[in-house]
């Protein structure tokens, strides 16, 4: 029988997921309604850096704050854009000793946006998909963000679909906002790379 | 700690993924059209249930109008095979009051759809949020509020661009709500249904 001490660490380790589990969510749909600030907030002070698709390695809380407040929401969203992301399928792994942790998701994207920049051009409607492999850290009894990784798999109009279009309205790190580090992996569909996931085999630890 | 306090956190962990497991069943039994078992979901003291533009039905008397005899066509026969409502139930954020009670989720969905609308049967996406509430009685939890807020519906030969909403669903011959919607706003209207919950970290 387990004591009163072993008991409780084990009832955090569960709180712990479940609180990754909903700071994850949360983080989606203020990224739905184009909360920036409230994004940023969600990350640690000492975070390590945010990167999604070919935008580049932004670092530090400066670099979430650049990618968030002023490349993504540097101007407001046009009528009728849209940004959908669904986030699913968590594997979140706790490190040891309960101060950091790594998650795994799917993210399904149902989408209108100009493709040919971020702020021009025609809108379109696309669906996306792609995979987070994400960083948690936990301070003052709080789980934050260390690092949000995002690998595109596709990005593609909905008339034309994956196979025909992978990837649309992706150009590259910004100009104007640009990135401390160039893109680490971006190889979308059909380029037949994966994106490892963080933790090993349950069963055979490879 | 105690063992009252340790008891108290199980608890909340629990209840947790009761009422996950209680929101996904409802997807499961809606996509299974047995809609008396939806019903049975609700609190008898249950406040309301609003679904896209339907109207805000009140009480454990509006619940029963709304599934059985709405949706469900007065359970006078079963729908055509090809009829499908592929409702999945995504994001679950849910906070169960301090003393373990009632609790708030939000969730969305994404659904996947067949249905007769006008003289033609169509296939179309859907999307929307939900803000809900629930009630623990007796042990277990249950449905006392439901809103499921509709951001588009869409055929699927156009999209949510083309068509954001297929068309009104606000008229039934017979069955009345007991107010209008209180949020139908769907694309491209950049309605924000507003969260339960605080912000995680700042608290506001």
């Amino acid at each position: 029988m387990a004591t009163l001490e072993e008991l409780q660490a084990r009832i955090t380790r569960l709180e712990d997921i479940k609180q990754i589990e909903k700071l994850q969510r949360i983080y989606g749909y203020y990224l739905d309604y184009n909360e920036y600030q409230k994004v940023v907030d969600l990350f640690s002070d000492t975070a390590d850096s945010v990167e999604i698709a070919d935008y580049g390695v932004y670092k530090g809380k400066k670099g979430v704050e650049r990618f968030y407040l002023e490349l993504l929401g540097g101007k407001p969203p046009r009528v009728g854009e849209l940004s959908i992301g669904m986030i699913m399928q968590g594997v979140v792994d706790l490190d040891h000793n309960g101060k950091m942790a790594k998650g795994r998701w799917y993210c399904m994207m149902i989408e209108a946006k100009p493709t040919l920049s971020r702020h021009e051009g025609e809108l379109k409607q696309l669906w996306g998909n792609g995979i987070y492999e994400n960083e948690y850290v936990k301070e003052n009894g709080k789980w934050l963000f260390k690092k949000v990784f995002f690998f595109l798999n596709f990005r593609t109009p909905y008339e034309a679909g994956w196979l025909k279009v992978p990837v649309v309205g992706q150009h590259g790190p910004s100009t104007q906002v640009p990135p401390d580090a160039p893109p680490t992996f971006y190889y979308p569909y059909p380029s037949g790379i994966h994106l490892q996931p963080h933790y090993k085999h349950p069963i055979t630890g490879k | 700690m105690n063992l009252e306090e340790l008891e108290k956190r199980v608890t909340l962990m629990e209840d947790i993924q009761e009422i996950e497991n209680l929101q996904r069943r409802y997807a499961y039994y809606f996509d299974l059209q047995r809609w008396q078992d939806i019903v049975d979901l609700f609190s008898d003291n249950a406040e309301s249930v609003e679904i896209v533009d339907h109207g805000l039905f009140k009480g454990k008397e509006g619940v029963k109008k709304m599934y059985w005899d709405w949706i469900g066509q007065g359970g006078k026969s079963f729908r055509e095979t090809w009829v499908q409502f592929i409702i999945m139930q995504i994001g679950g954020v849910v906070d169960v009051a301090p003393d373990g009670k009632t609790a708030w989720g939000r969730w969305q969905t994404w659904l996947c759809e067949a249905k007769p609308f006008g003289a033609y049967p169509r296939q179309e996406w859907l999307h929307g949020y939900y803000e809900n509430k629930y009630v623990k009685e007796n042990g277990k939890w249950l449905f006392s509020k439901l809103h499921w807020n509709n951001t588009f519906c869409s055929p699927f030969e156009d999209g949510w661009l083309n068509t954001p909403l297929m068309g009104l669903m606000n008229y039934h011959p017979t069955v009345k709500p007991d107010a209008p919607p209180s949020a139908f706003h769907p694309y491209p209207s950049g309605y924000h249904l507003p969260y339960h919950y605080k912000h995680p970290i700042t608290g506001e």
